[in-house]
């Protein structure tokens, strides 16, 4: 009998879990004004192109008859096009989904966004509330984390490092991979973390073993899998998918903090399609469409998702990040303090 | 004089104004342009020029250029007068390979030569250090001395078209009057046939050392991580957020000041002589019998090519078959899934892969009409002031694409000529980034031409019209064959101008490609080249069997009749 009932409890809460995920206040009405507009275009910087092209089949396979366009590139480019498109009058993105904090606060200013509450907000996971903004022009859609990496077959768990600290020990001389703050806003995010915890010294340090310098985050994982650097400052998801391919690359979350980076979108006030932008806001924040995100080792932001299998939960570890404000004016400083420690 | 003929070519110059004149002088605007109040101002240059970073990067630029150009042509020029003039064996190959070379994007490459000669765990080095048993190999890519190898590897194609088309056109009997007077196969070659081929080796030179100033991908790849910048990537960190298009255009304006002086320097040496050497379809030409010589020639382009095409190419298939790449060679690390994805899954790389071939060929066939058009005015003086037309052909190229993108963007976004969203903005762009190549060509087969053969046409009566379509095309054909796919095969690749210029519905390939470049998803990004490289080779071929054998094997079937 006990065992009865906990199984109708667990049916229950299974069905009123999905239902809940399922429908949103008024998601009928607004699903029939996005069919209307047949298709919206997202700019989009925060996953690599095989995210965004699951995430815009998921979401058409949810809502039938709305086209999902989207445009993946770096969040530099994807602000430049935007402001293109603003200055020439041009309206052509619905969704805009950066990593770069400062952009948030530029739109804002020059009033290039649209307001919207979603109805899914109380889905979102309570620590990136804050990241919200209070005038609900946008909101916190994406999460991932900088951690420290290195190649399995080269450096053993034992081995590796595990504090942010450990990347400056000699040993790892000519062995390091990092990326660049004037390219990637994860990187910058991550300097300015670095900074605020062990000051500018912890940089001048690190050159001592002459890290290896790319691009992106991301190239930190071709560096590793080249075996070219063993070990390096790097993403989660990237280097957790190359791992589930078969790669040999690990994380280590670090005792000192994983830094927590937290990216928005927004809706554009000339969005040709803003129903279908505010759909798809509603969508991002949704289980299902959280689960897509998941599948392809993105962390999720949707409280009643889990990670995916080999990474730990947010919520499970340290996690590390400045402030929005320490951010935006962080990033240029430490752009320029990083041309002047590692030439470049 | 004044014939109708007149009417076309002052519609042709209105249009090399419309795709170069004005975004350039766009961009010269706001150059001088205050960002914010758009006042007069030269606070744009005191800022592009005032901080060491950005000179020195413009040093760089210069240095890599120059050592570029120099490699080029000591990979190219032999290679061109080995297929051209000797019997080499195995010339079908060396051209295959060259082809592929061409087809290859530098980003790729880029990529590929990273896993060669990476520092610590290159595959050479690592050749290296288990035949010597060294502590660590010679090869460093990332080094100034890399990234001038990586980036003559995907340029020395021009260099060996260009010398390539001007050796077949050179009659033997020049070199018959060489060695009746006594002099050897070596002294011939080297004071008779390839001064002849002067004036399309310079071009080249040239042409090689405006690409490498003005390329961002292999750049990107390798100088940032060798810890030097070049200009295109100190342009990059101008459009960073936020993004300062005014001082770029001022960074860029002291190039366009190189190409002119460059051209001039082109001018000055050509002008002292007379290059004519096609004077009619007479002339036999014969192969330079080598001996055993010809098999060391065939060692050294085999050389050559292994360091461009089949090394790198090694790799990229590797990573594109790959479950996980990081775990080398082994069978059960070989998939379809990569390119199952990019090919089905992906909808993306269906339409860019359309999209890319279709707007290369729109692009190729502008820019060849238009730059056979100005060649032909400026060589025959049909209008005053012809020679300034030159410059203004061959002035896209020193603008790098990214620049040249802006200048577009500001010129058709607003009335009265709205492209951007559309096709036409991308097709023009490159038409217009390529139209150098076009124009180079065009001017070199024209220069070979003896006006005198159209003279003795309008003597007889035909006007200038029908001269050229009965005298001038036909002997041009081979010459513009090559000169399209000169054209086509970068349009495939280009990168810079279409990543500011593309819209919903209008991707490229090389889009693409960028995009995965700094994902690191090197399974992917492979899988989409080796796309991009099949599709093109296939293309290119059926443009030979359409253009006739003639275009590709006239020097074996010469051979054999020989």
């Amino acid at each position: 009998m006990a065992r009865l009932a906990a199984l109708v409890l667990t049916l229950t809460l299974a069905l009123l879990g999905s239902t809940a995920a399922l429908a949103f206040d008024g998601e009928p009405a607004l699903y029939e004004a996005a069919k209307k507009e047949k298709e919206f275009t997202w700019y989009t910087a925060h996953y690599n192109s095989e995210t965004a092209v699951a995430i815009c089949q998921g979401f058409e396979k949810k809502y039938p008859g709305v086209k999902c366009n989207h445009i993946r590139t770096t969040a530099q480019v994807a602000y430049q096009r935007l402001a293109q498109d603003q200055k020439a009058g041009i309206a052509q993105c619905s969704v805009i989904s950066s990593t770069d904090q400062s952009h948030y606060t530029k739109m804002k200013q020059d009033g290039w966004l649209l307001p919207y509450k979603p109805k899914n907000l109380s889905e979102l996971v309570d620590a990136f509330r804050s990241f919200n903004d209070p005038d609900g022009l946008f909101t916190a859609t994406a999460a991932g984390l900088v951690l420290l990496t290195y190649n399995t077959s080269v450096v053993s768990p034992a081995e590796a490092p595990r504090k942010w600290t450990d990347l400056a020990d000699p040993k790892w001389k000519n062995k390091v991979s990092i990326g660049h703050p004037g390219f990637s806003g994860y990187v910058g995010t991550w300097v300015v973390q670095m900074k605020k915890l062990y000051g500018w010294d912890y940089f001048k340090k690190l050159e001592l073993n002459k890290p290896r310098i790319g691009r992106s985050i991301n190239d930190t994982v071709t560096m590793l899998n080249a075996k070219e650097s063993i070990v390096a400052a790097g993403p989660s998801a990237t280097t957790l998918e190359s791992r589930a391919k078969g790669n040999p690359v690990a994380v280590v979350y670090p005792e000192d903090g994983a830094v927590l980076m937290v990216s928005a979108s927004g809706i554009l006030k000339n969005a040709p399609a803003p129903n279908a932008g505010r759909l798809f806001i509603e969508y991002l924040l949704s289980r299902e469409g959280n689960e897509v995100m998941v599948a392809q080792y993105q962390d999720p932001v949707n409280k009643s998702v889990k990670p995916m299998a080999g990474g730990k939960s947010i919520a499970e570890i340290k996690t590390i990040r400045p402030t929005a404000v320490e951010i935006e004016t962080g990033i240029p400083e430490v752009k320029e303090l990083f041309r002047e420690t590692f030439g470049i | 004089m004044r014939e109708k003929s007149f009417v076309i070519w002052l519609l042709l110059i209105a249009l090399l104004l419309l795709l170069v004149i004005n975004p350039l002088a766009r961009l010269l605007w706001a150059s001088f342009e205050h960002p914010e109040t758009g006042a007069f101002t030269l606070a744009n240059y005191a800022a592009a020029y005032g901080r060491w970073r950005h000179v020195e990067a413009l040093i760089n630029s210069l240095v890599i250029g120059l050592a570029v150009a120099a490699l080029c042509t000591v990979f190219g020029v032999p290679m061109a007068w080995a297929v051209s003039r000797t019997d080499m064996p195995g010339k079908g190959l060396v051209w295959a390979a060259v082809l592929g070379t061409f087809i290859m994007p530098n980003y790729l490459g880029a990529v590929a030569w990273i896993l060669m000669a990476g520092p610590n765990a290159g595959w050479l080095n690592r050749v290296y250090t288990a035949i010597t048993a060294a502590e660590a190999g010679p090869f460093n890519v990332y080094s100034k001395t890399g990234l001038v190898l990586v980036i003559a590897c995907y340029s020395f194609p021009y260099m060996f078209v260009f010398t390539r088309s001007a050796l077949d056109l050179i009659s033997s009997e020049m070199e018959d009057a060489a060695s009746t007077l006594g002099a050897g196969a070596l002294r011939t070659t080297l004071r008779v046939t390839l001064p002849l081929a002067l004036p399309a080796i310079l071009g080249a030179f040239i042409v090689e050392f405006l690409e490498s100033i003005a390329l961002f991908g292999a750049p990107a790849l390798i100088a940032l991580p060798a810890r030097f910048q070049v200009m295109t990537t100190t342009l990059w960190q101008m459009f960073e957020f936020p993004p300062r298009v005014q001082e770029a255009a001022a960074y860029a304006m002291p190039l366009l000041l190189i190409t002119v002086f460059l051209f001039w320097l082109q001018y000055r040496v050509i002008a002292r002589k007379g290059y004519v050497a096609l004077t009619g379809k007479g002339g036999e030409r014969r192969l330079v019998r080598l001996g055993p010589w010809r098999w060391a020639l065939l060692a050294y382009c085999l050389f050559v090519t292994s360091l461009s095409f089949f090394m790198p190419m090694l790799v990229v298939l590797q990573a594109a078959f790959a479950r996980a790449w990081g775990r080398g060679f082994s069978w059960d690390n070989v998939t379809l899934r990569n390119l199952r994805f990019v090919l089905f899954d992906q909808t993306a790389t269906r339409a860019a892969t359309m999209n890319t071939f279709v707007y290369a060929a729109a692009a190729s066939v502008i820019a060849l009409t238009l730059a056979l058009a100005i060649a032909y005015i400026v060589a025959r003086r049909l209008v005053p002031l012809g020679r300034a037309l030159t410059y203004v052909a061959m002035a896209p190229f020193v603008i790098p694409g990214i620049v040249l993108a802006i200048g577009f963007y500001a010129a058709y976004t607003t009335k009265p000529l709205v492209l951007y969203g559309t096709a036409w903005i991308l097709i023009l762009a490159f038409a217009t980034r390529f139209l150098p190549i076009a124009y180079t060509n065009s001017d070199a087969a024209l220069r070979s031409i003896n006006p005198e053969l159209e003279d003795a046409a309008r003597i007889l009566g035909a006007g200038r019209l029908l001269s050229l379509r009965r005298i001038v095309a036909p002997l041009l054909k081979r010459g513009l064959a090559g000169a399209f796919i000169l054209v086509f095969i970068p349009a495939t690749r280009e990168l810079s101008s279409a990543i500011f210029l593309y819209t919903t519905g209008t991707q490229v390939l090389s889009v693409l490609l960028f995009d995965k470049s700094d994902e690191g998803n090197f399974e992917i990004l492979a899988s989409i080249g080796l796309v991009l490289v099949i599709v093109t080779v296939a293309l290119v071929m059926i443009g030979f069997r359409l253009v006739g054998r003639d275009f590709m094997l006239r020097r074996q079937s010469t051979a054999v009749n020989a």
